[in-house]
C-alpha cells in the first residue's frame, strides 16, 4: 500500500546515485540450518576454503590462493569466481535450498562528509534564499517555476472489499490471520449475537457486578470487529484484521462505559490465566502520573509472553493548538501506547502527544478516523474514530505477527517497532510509524 | 476517555488502592494478604498472575500498609471511562 512511486517530491529530486563499487568476488548466504557449507562451495569447484577472516588482513588481501573465505557462524561466504561456478552453487540439485542468495562484493567507505566548508555552505544557503525571494517576487509568471509534479501522500479510502485501515495496515494482503494466537480485549464486553462472529471461537467474562458480558454500549463489539472479524463479514466490507484469532472478551467497562483499575486489572489477570499473546485495552484515564500499578502489569504481562496495547488518549484538541499527553495505563514503560492516523497517515486532530517523562510516548500509531467495524444488533456496523480504534488494529497486527514469528512478550513488541512503517510526523504523535502486518 | 476520579469505596474514609507486591513476596500472595488485613485493609482481589492485591484501606492506615513487608506501591484507584456510544471520537 506505501507505493514508493508516489514518495514526496523531496525524495524525488535527488539525483540518481552512482552504481556501487564492487570487488570482483561474490557473497554467497546459506540457509541458517545448514551444519557446514563447506561440502557445497566443494561440489560448486570451490575447494581451496579458509575459515579465519583474518587471512583477509594479509599483506595482498585475501590470498590469491583461496577460492572461498567461510563465516562459519554467520553462514556466509565470499568467494571469486567465473560465473559458471556460481552457477553451479545455485543448480538445482546442487544444493540451491541452502543458498539463499548470491550478490556482488560491496566497497563499503566511511559515509562522505558534505563537500566543501562552511564558505560553499553559506553561498549555498545565500543562493537558496535569492532563489526564494525571487520567486515570490515574481509570483504571477508561473512559466519560469520549476514544475516538478506534486506528489500526494498515500489517501486510503474504504471500498466494497475491505475498509481502509485494512488497506493502510497492510492486513488484506498479510497470508497469516492470527490463527493460533489468542487475544483479549477487555471493554464493554462483546455482542454475543453477532451474525458476523456465528462459528468463531468467542470466550467471554464479565467483571462488572450485575452486568453480563453481553455488550450494552458497542465500543466492545466495535474493538473486538477491528482486532478479529472475519474474512469475509456476511454483509459489507472486511473490517477485522486477525480474521483467524481466538477472542477473549472481557467486559471491564460498564454498559455506561466506565469501569475501575481493579475491574481492568481483573480482566488482565483472567487474559494471563488463557494464555492470551496479545491484550487490547481501548481505555484509560487522563491522568499524566506514570502509575506504578500498571507499570508491575506490563512488565509481568511480557514476561508471561503477553504484550498490552492501549490507547494512547483522545484529549488532543489539535486545531486549537492543544496536542494532549498520553493518559494511564498508555503511560506506563511497558504498555503500547497507540495513537491515531487518518486517511492521509497524519496524526488525527484529538490523538495525544507523548509525555515527556519515561514510558510516557507514544509507542506506535494505526488508523483511527472514520473506522467502520461491528456494532452490537440490530444495527451491525458503525464508523467511530478514536484512539480506541486504532488501538484494536495494532492488536490484530500483533497476534498477525505472533502467529508468523512464534514471537511473545518483548520480542513481539521489538518486532511490532520495528516492522512498523515510519512516517514524516513527529515521533512524539506516531512513535514508530504505521503499524504493519507481516507480508509473504 | 476522559477523566478519572478514585473507585467508590463502601466504607466512609477509606479509599480503594491496588497494591504491588514485589518478586520475592509473589509465591506467598496469601500471608502477604493476611498481613495486609492486620493493618486494615479490606482484601477483595487477589491476583496471582500480577502478583498483585485490591481492596479499601482506611485513608488513616495507608502509611502502614505500605509498610507491610513485600509492598511495592499501594496506589489509589482510577476510573476508567469512554464516551457515550453516539459520541464521534470514542
Amino acid at each position: 500500500m506505501i507505493d514508493p512511486s508516489r514518495s514526496r517530491p523531496t525524495e524525488r529530486r535527488r539525483a540518481p546515485a552512482p552504481p556501487p563499487e564492487t570487488t570482483g568476488r561474490w557473497v554467497v548466504v546459506f540457509d541458517a540450518d545448514l551444519p557446514d557449507p563447506e561440502p557445497l562451495l566443494r561440489e560448486a569447484g570451490l575447494t581451496r576454503v579458509a575459515t579465519d577472516g583474518q587471512a583477509l588482513a594479509g599483506p595482498e588481501g585475501l590470498p590469491a590462493d583461496v577460492d572461498a573465505l567461510v563465516f562459519p557462524v554467520l553462514k556466509v561466504a565470499v568467494v571469486t569466481g567465473d560465473q559458471e561456478r556460481l552457477a553451479r552453487l545455485q543448480a538445482p540439485g546442487q544444493g540451491a535450498a541452502r543458498v539463499l542468495s548470491v550478490a556482488p562484493e560491496l566497497v563499503h567507505r566511511v559515509r562522505a562528509e558534505v563537500p566543501g566548508g562552511w564558505a560553499e555552505y553559506l553561498e549555498g544557503y545565500r543562493d537558496g534564499v535569492v532563489d526564494l525571494s525571487d520567486r515570490l517576487i515574481s509570483r504571477g509568471t508561473p512559466e519560469e517555476e520549476p514544475s516538478p509534479t506534486p506528489q500526494l501522500p498515500p489517501w486510503f479510502r474504504d471500498d466494497d472489499a475491505s475498509t481502509w485501515g485494512l488497506k493502510a495496515v497492510q492486513a488484506t494482503t498479510s497470508p497469516v490471520s492470527g490463527a493460533g494466537v489468542r487475544v483479549a480485549v477487555l471493554d464493554t464486553g462483546f455482542d454475543l449475537g453477532h451474525p458476523d462472529f456465528t462459528g468463531r471461537n468467542v470466550t467471554t467474562q464479565s467483571f462488572i457486578p450485575g452486568e453480563s458480558a453481553q455488550d450494552g454500549h458497542g465500543h466492545g463489539t466495535h474493538c473486538i470487529g477491528t482486532a478479529c472479524g472475519p474474512l469475509a463479514p456476511g454483509a459489507g466490507r472486511r473490517y477485522g484484521v486477525a480474521h483467524g484469532a481466538e477472542v477473549f472478551a472481557g467486559k471491564v467497562l460498564s454498559n455506561e462505559g466506565s469501569g475501575t483499575d481493579a475491574q481492568v486489572l481483573a480482566g488482565i489477570e483472567w487474559a494471563l490465566q488463557n494464555g492470551c499473546a496479545v491484550i487490547s485495552m481501548s481505555l484509560g484515564a487522563d491522568v499524566t502520573e506514570v502509575s506504578p500499578t500498571y507499570t508491575a502489569v506490563g512488565l509481568r504481562a511480557l514476561e508471561q509472553g503477553a504484550l498490552i496495547v492501549a490507547a494512547a488518549g483522545n484529549n488532543a484538541d489539535r486545531v486549537n493548538g492543544n496536542f494532549g499527553f498520553v493518559g494511564a495505563p498508555a503511560n506506563s514503560p511497558y504498555i503500547m501506547a497507540v495513537g491515531a492516523l487518518n486517511q492521509q497517515l497524519d496524526v488525527t486532530f484529538f490523538s495525544a502527544r507523548s509525555l515527556p517523562v519515561r514510558g510516557g510516548h507514544v509507542d506506535v500509531a494505526a488508523p483511527g478516523l472514520q473506522v467502520y467495524s461491528s456494532w452490537p444488533m440490530p444495527q451491525r456496523y458503525d464508523v467511530i474514530s478514536g484512539t480506541s480504534m486504532a488501538t484494536p488494529h495494532v492488536a490484530g497486527v500483533a497476534a498477525l505477527w505472533a502467529e508468523a514469528t512464534g514471537l511473545r512478550g518483548r520480542e513481539l513488541w521489538s518486532s511490532l517497532v520495528q516492522e512498523s512503517h515510519r512516517l514524516l510526523s513527529p515521533s512524539a504523535d506516531v512513535g514508530s510509524g504505521l503499524t504493519l502486518a507481516p507480508q509473504q | 476517555m476522559s477523566a478519572a476520579s478514585g473507585g467508590q469505596a463502601r466504607r466512609a474514609g477509606a479509599v480503594r488502592v491496588t497494591v504491588v507486591v514485589d518478586e520475592e513476596h509473589r509465591p506467598g500472595l496469601a500471608q502477604l494478604c493476611d498481613g495486609l488485613r492486620a493493618q486494615g485493609m479490606q482484601v477483595e482481589q487477589v491476583l496471582e498472575q500480577l502478583g498483585m492485591v485490591t481492596g479499601e484501606v482506611p485513608e488513616n492506615r495507608l502509611p502502614s500498609v505500605r509498610r507491610v513487608e513485600g509492598v511495592v506501591s499501594v496506589e489509589p484507584q482510577h476510573r476508567h471511562r469512554i464516551p457515550p456510544p453516539d459520541a464521534p471520537v470514542q
